[in-house]
């Protein structure tokens, strides 16, 4: 069942059957202001028809490339190539570090003796370098690792004198 | 350059006048399938049919170019993003149009809430008696006839006036022609309820433009 409101709009615009019209007609003679109404409303949609024009839509080729752009930023890219399983899984970076942290420590080991011994060979080196680069023959040059102290020492005899240029920082 | 689409109410050409300018113009619903396949360039195509009268529409609604535009974007990008859904029970255009209505109502009543707008019409609806003549007949001098600028501004401030459905339902019908069925399909809801909607905003525009139209 139509409601007045409903039948009064199909009314105007002309969507009632035949018996619809019959009978709605018959109703609208206690209404004497229906006819002027609906005159008013055709009256209305043609005004609005003649004053609301279509509105142009300004740089319609940019309103489409925004789309397209939003459309594209918002897929995943194809471009980018799935991320492959890498070599060095959790379990291998493990056993690696522990291989090399024992590579290390036998390298250690092994290492510092002989650099100990190669300081050795390095004191009485640089002794005769000093020995041998001295213009007197009274002044002699020893030099030696205390191990105590962990310190190299230069030591120099008969030297009486030493530029400043010369001292050692 | 695409041919943009004719409005639903203007006349149409030929057929075979049609047929001779675009004899290759693949169908929307040939465009549809492709977009479902993820072919952004049909859905390009599409979009260059309809923005031109999506956008026209929303522009009868909020009176804005800048948010015309927007709403027009958010709208076809909703509608790229629930294309895979379109089942074709309606054809592709009201279901567009359903979806810009939709994108074009909640931004209307989202304005409402925070007061930009002016319309209320939820207060002059009960205040409107169906079997009342709308207003007393306006009296004019011809001098004070309207120019057509004046008479643009009118209607833009009586539409505003007009609560988001109200505005949706009466543009769709006097604008752009269509039927009940297409209106109820495009706001989802029943015809009883678009020709009710239709009836009030009817009302509303009349009691509002009654002086223009009379002095015409």
């Amino acid at each position: 069942m139509k409601t007045f409101e409903e039948k009064f709009t199909a009314w105007v615009d002309g969507r009632l059957t035949a018996a619809e019209l019959a009978a709605f007609e018959r109703e609208l003679e206690s209404h004497p202001e229906a006819l002027a109404e609906k005159e008013a409303a055709l009256d209305l949609g043609n005004l609005l028809r003649a004053n609301i024009a279509t509105r142009p839509l300004s740089n319609p080729d940019f309103f489409n490339h925004q789309i397209l752009n939003q459309i594209h930023a918002s897929q995943p890219s194809a471009s980018v190539p799935a991320a492959r399983p890498s070599f060095w899984s959790l379990p291998r970076m493990a056993y690696s570090g522990a291989f090399l942290l024992l590579i290390s420590t036998l390298l250690y080991f092994a290492a510092v003796p002989n650099t100990r011994r190669e300081v050795r060979h390095n004191q009485q080196y640089v002794t005769n370098i000093l020995n041998a680069r001295s213009d007197d023959p009274s002044i002699t040059a020893t030099s030696f690792h205390s191990k105590e102290q962990n310190v190299n020492v230069l030591w120099l005899d008969g030297l009486d004198y030493m530029p400043p240029d010369h001292k050692l920082k | 350059m695409p041919l943009e689409s004719e409005p639903l109410n203007a006349p149409t050409a030929p057929a075979e006048r049609t047929a001779s300018i675009e004899p290759t113009l693949p169908d929307d619903s040939d465009l549809v399938n492709r977009c479902q396949g993820g072919d952004t360039a049909a859905f390009d195509e599409l979009v260059t049919r309809y923005r031109g009268k999506v956008y026209a529409m929303i522009y009868n609604m909020v009176h804005n170019e800048q948010d015309a535009w927007d709403l027009a974007q958010d709208g076809f990008l909703k509608a790229w993003k629930s294309i895979g859904r379109f089942r074709g029970q309606s054809s592709f255009y009201t279901w567009l149009y359903r979806i810009m209505m939709n994108v074009t109502i909640d931004s209307l009543r989202r304005k409402q809430v925070g007061g930009e707008t002016e319309f209320d019409d939820s207060i002059a609806l009960s205040r409107i008696d169906p079997n009342s003549a709308t207003t007393p007949r306006a009296v004019a001098l011809p001098e004070e006839k309207m120019a057509g600028d004046e008479i643009r501004a009118r209607i833009d401030a009586a539409v505003s006036r007009l609560s988001p459905e109200h505005r949706a339902v009466i543009l769709m019908r006097e604008i752009d022609g269509l039927e009940y069925q297409e209106i109820a399909d495009s706001l989802d809801c029943s015809i009883g309820t678009v020709m009710s909607r239709l009836f009030y905003a009817r009302k509303k525009m009349q009691s509002m433009l009654r002086d223009v139209y009379e002095n015409l």
